[in-house]
């Protein structure tokens, strides 16, 4: 069958990379916007597979598998962060949380 | 096969603006459900057979499971979340613009690329359980047991944070 | 000779011990020293002219050395000016008039400055002025000169302003001083040409080579000079700076603004008379500024009622005698008159000053009358002066107007005699209509309590300028010019004949005749028909008014010059400060607080601004990236 081409393949990891950086801009809900991370993660994950496949390198799928297992990580100790945080508050904004200013 | 890659890529874009545009968390959950399944089906095109299922399992399965019981555990009552107008001036335009902008920059630059392709075909095998459990423990098992010491880690910290006396913000 | 340097030096001694020292000294001891640093440099004079004055012509211009300083500038070969003093004839008059008739102020002053609150500090002032004053006359280079010609302005400025908490006070030294510094730049521009063609400012390199340099630019360097001296000696269009220096106390006005600073201006142009004697332009022109000042000054002499005023316009009227009689080249004539009328002036001044005293500061003659009686030596001594001043043989204002009159005739200057004639009768009239009024005219119309008694060390001096008023002139006899003979070593070389031993005969009697009727005008119309007088007065109001308020000049000069400056600073102030300049400012700190605010509003806290942050920076980097390896894009396809 005939190749979808690369470019395509990059285009759509882009346009998934930018929805998912203007969600978290947006959006004040921590939680939506630790989604929309996992929207970036997983961009960078089809542009790293549509890679690996160009090339004929496995490294670039082992690399995605390294990342998912990252973004688990990471989003489990945000979401304890998150938890902890936000847990005795009547809204989750995170607009509240400005201590750290300056 | 072109129609399918252009059908998975309209359901992931369209999923991905759901996740980030709902107002309620737990339909956010289901759009990116629906963008995993999609991307897992994209992964399959491109011949990264044990990926597509490492994406279904892990991230849709334990992730979004983990996110779920999040939303379950701050949820109070049928408020919607985010009240009232943003505390930031000049944040919403400026977004939309930076990521336009970077688009527009990442698509000239994907337009303009042209990438040399490999000179050998597809080798067999390329992408399923085997090879790809091959090259983790060979040419990678260093990324492997460092990537297993930061799941530690992470099971380490959160127990700690999670399991604290009450912090108060 | 040796000792010349101490006659310049002893006052400036003087001034700085009182200063210094004066808080812990009494004021009478205070008032001594300053006596003394005055009657010796006078001993000191006395004794070098009479040495002077014994030398043949050839060796009367004497130069004294004070090695101790050596030269004032010494920069071969740029310039070099010793420290060097030129005591010739000249020189030798004014140091002896500047001394005396000095000194005798000062005694005077011992007495009428005894209720001030700074008593010593006059004494310091006025030595400081001697200083000055000897300094510009006794110099042998007109750098120096003017040197001393500033510093007489400075002690003119802080004896006039001597009441400092008075505001009209300060405000007429200030515009002494302005006036004095407009005559200081015509001086130095004169000193700068005199330097670009000559090469030396002495009086021995420029006055030697006259001949070396064009008429125009000598002609120029003689309008600088006048422009100095008409500052200096309140002749038009400067003059308006006197009147208002009256607001000093008597003694000032006596020394300063009547016997020796204001002729600084008349000394000058007799120093300078080789320049003049080869441009006629420039000589031309100071005696019409001369002849017009004495006229001038004399009207408005004749409708004024506060004493000091009178006197001053007298001074001015009569300086412009002087400046008219250097100008048509009668230098001995002018000098002449210079010393008749420092004793006369001073006479006026001094006894005008006993009326005040005894008035307790009542200056205005409306406010007097009936004095002569209550005050005889103030009147006596008044009268003599009046006497003298008006030129009634033997008296010596006779002589020296006579002397000046006869050689501006003699220069053939028909217009300018007339001024003069005309000026000399006015002075007649308004001299005794002062007299009358302060002394006559009725009871005493004032307030104040008269005292009458008055200290001897402000007689004494009165007294003997008295008796200089009237032997004064006695120098000059016909046929027996001794002042022309002791002075004709200063004026080697002038076309013009210095002598004023001629005597016309017909001339003298018409001026007496003139100054005759004048006395006559004033006594009927002050003593015997006052009340015709007053109604003329009401009558011609509005001319009277013109001339009162000396026909406008200051009003003129203060819309002229005063207003535009003073409103151009307050446009500065009110508008162009805080707008134009003020804004430069403003824009750069506005700049810099608004640019302050944006960056610190940027680390606020918000996630969402630092991940924005994040975004815009990486849209750039990425677009920077594509621009930068844009070469790697060969055809591509677009």
């Amino acid at each position: 069958m005939p190749q979808i081409p690369l470019n395509l393949y990059v285009g759509l990891s882009a346009a998934l990379f930018v929805v998912g950086a203007v969600g978290f801009l947006l959006r004040r809900n921590p939680i939506t916007m630790l989604m929309a991370i996992e929207l970036m993660w997983n961009a960078a994950n089809l542009a790293f597979a549509a890679f690996a496949r160009n090339f004929i390198d496995m490294s670039g799928q082992i690399f995605v598998f390294l990342v998912i297992t990252v973004a688990a990580a990471e989003a489990a100790i945000a979401l304890a962060i998150v938890v902890m945080v936000f847990r005795h508050r009547v809204n989750a904004d995170v607009d509240d949380i400005s201590v750290m200013r300056g | 096969m072109i129609a399918l890659f252009w059908v998975c890529a309209l359901v992931i874009l369209a999923s991905g603006l759901w996740v980030i545009s709902s107002r309620q968390p737990v339909h956010s959950v289901i759009g990116l459900i629906v963008n995993f399944a999609a991307l897992a089906v994209l992964f399959l095109t491109l011949s990264a057979d044990f990926l597509a299922m490492m994406q279904i399992i892990i991230y849709a399965g334990a992730i979004l499971v983990l996110f779920l019981f999040v939303i379950a555990l701050l949820s109070v009552g049928d408020q919607p979340v985010e009240i009232g107008a943003g505390r930031l001036r000049f944040q919403a335009v400026p977004s939309i613009v930076a990521g336009l902008a970077a688009l527009l920059a990442m698509g000239a630059g994907v337009r303009l690329a042209s990438w040399s392709q490999s000179a050998s075909g597809m080798t067999p095998g390329f992408g399923s359980v085997a090879t790809f459990g091959t090259e983790l423990l060979t040419t990678h098992v260093f990324a492997f047991e460092v990537t297993a010491l930061i799941l530690l880690i992470a099971i380490v910290g959160v127990i700690m944070m999670a399991g604290r006396k009450e912090v108060r913000f | 000779m040796a000792l010349a340097p101490l006659i310049l030096f002893l006052p400036l001694l003087g001034a700085v011990v009182i200063a210094l020292f004066g808080q812990f000294l009494q004021r009478t001891t205070c008032a001594i020293i300053g006596n003394i640093s005055i009657l010796l440099p006078f001993m000191l004079t006395t004794g070098l002219a009479i040495a002077v004055f014994r030398l043949p012509p050839e060796q009367q211009a004497v130069y004294a050395h004070p090695h101790a300083i050596g030269y004032w500038a010494h920069m071969p070969p740029l310039l070099t000016i010793p420290f060097r003093l030129l005591l010739d004839p000249l020189a030798l008059l004014w140091m002896l008039i500047i001394t005396g008739v000095g000194f005798l102020i000062h005694l005077y002053s011992v007495g009428y400055m005894a209720p001030e609150r700074n008593y010593r500090q006059f004494f310091s002032y006025m030595n400081l002025f001697v200083f000055t004053m000897l300094l510009l006359v006794m110099t042998d280079n007109f750098l120096l000169l003017l040197i001393g010609w500033a510093g007489v302005g400075l002690a003119s400025y802080l004896l006039i302003g001597f009441h400092y908490r008075r505001p009209a006070a300060v405000l007429a030294a200030r515009k002494a001083l302005i006036m004095n510094v407009i005559g200081d730049v015509g001086i130095m521009i004169a000193i700068f040409v005199m330097y670009v063609h000559y090469g030396s400012v002495s009086y021995e390199d420029v006055f030697g080579n006259v001949g070396a340099v064009s008429r125009s630019t000598l002609t120029w360097i003689g309008i600088w000079l006048l422009l100095g001296a008409v500052a200096k000696s309140a002749q038009l269009p400067l003059h308006t700076w006197l009147p208002d220096a009256m607001e000093g106390p008597t003694p000032v006005s006596a020394l300063i603004h009547a016997a020796t600073m204001v002729t600084a201006g008349v000394y000058l142009i007799a120093r300078a008379h080789p320049i003049y004697d080869n441009a006629p332009l420039a000589a031309e022109i100071v005696a019409v500024v001369g002849g017009a000042t004495a006229l001038f000054a004399a009207t408005i002499g004749c409708v004024q009622y506060d004493i000091k005023r009178v006197l001053a316009y007298s001074t001015m009227s009569q300086i412009g005698y002087m400046i008219l009689a250097v100008g048509v080249g009668a230098y001995a004539a002018g000098a002449f008159h210079f010393m008749t009328h420092a004793f006369f002036k001073a006479l006026l001044f001094l006894s005008a000053g006993i009326v005040i005293h005894a008035l307790s500061g009542e200056q205005d003659i409306r406010k007097m009358g009936g004095l002569a009686v209550r005050l005889p030596f103030a009147y006596w001594t008044f009268l003599i002066g009046t006497v003298a001043i008006a030129g009634i043989f033997p008296f010596s204002g006779f002589f020296s107007k006579d002397a000046v009159l006869e050689q501006v005739l003699a220069h053939r200057h028909v217009w300018l005699y007339w001024f003069a004639v005309a000026a000399a009768g006015l002075t007649a009239f308004y001299m005794f209509r002062l007299l009358f009024l302060t002394f006559f005219s009725g009871a005493y119309r004032g307030e104040q309590k008269v005292h009458t008694h008055t200290d001897s060390t402000m007689t004494v001096p009165v007294g003997i300028l008295a008796v200089l008023s009237v032997v004064g002139g006695w120098l000059v006899l016909p046929n027996h010019d001794e002042l022309s003979i002791a002075l004709r070593s200063s004026f080697v070389g002038t076309p013009y004949p210095q002598s004023m031993a001629e005597f016309n005969g017909s001339l003298s009697l018409e001026v007496l005749v003139i100054a005759a009727g004048g006395i006559a005008l004033a006594w009927l119309a002050y003593q015997i028909a006052p009340k015709i007088t007053l109604s003329a007065n009401a009558a011609l109001a509005p001319i009277h008014k013109f001339v009162y308020n000396a026909y406008y000049v200051d009003v003129l000069y203060h819309w002229l010059f005063e207003w535009p400056v003073y409103a151009l600073a307050g446009a500065c102030a009110r508008f162009f400060e805080p707008v134009a300049i003020g804004a430069l400012p403003r824009l750069a700190t506005g700049i810099a607080t608004r640019f302050a605010r944006l960056s610190t509003s940027w680390e606020n806290g918000y996630l969402r601004r630092y991940g924005l942050t994040f975004v815009a920076a990486a849209a750039l980097l990425l677009i920077l990236y594509l621009y930068l390896v844009r070469g790697a894009f060969a055809g591509a396809v677009q």
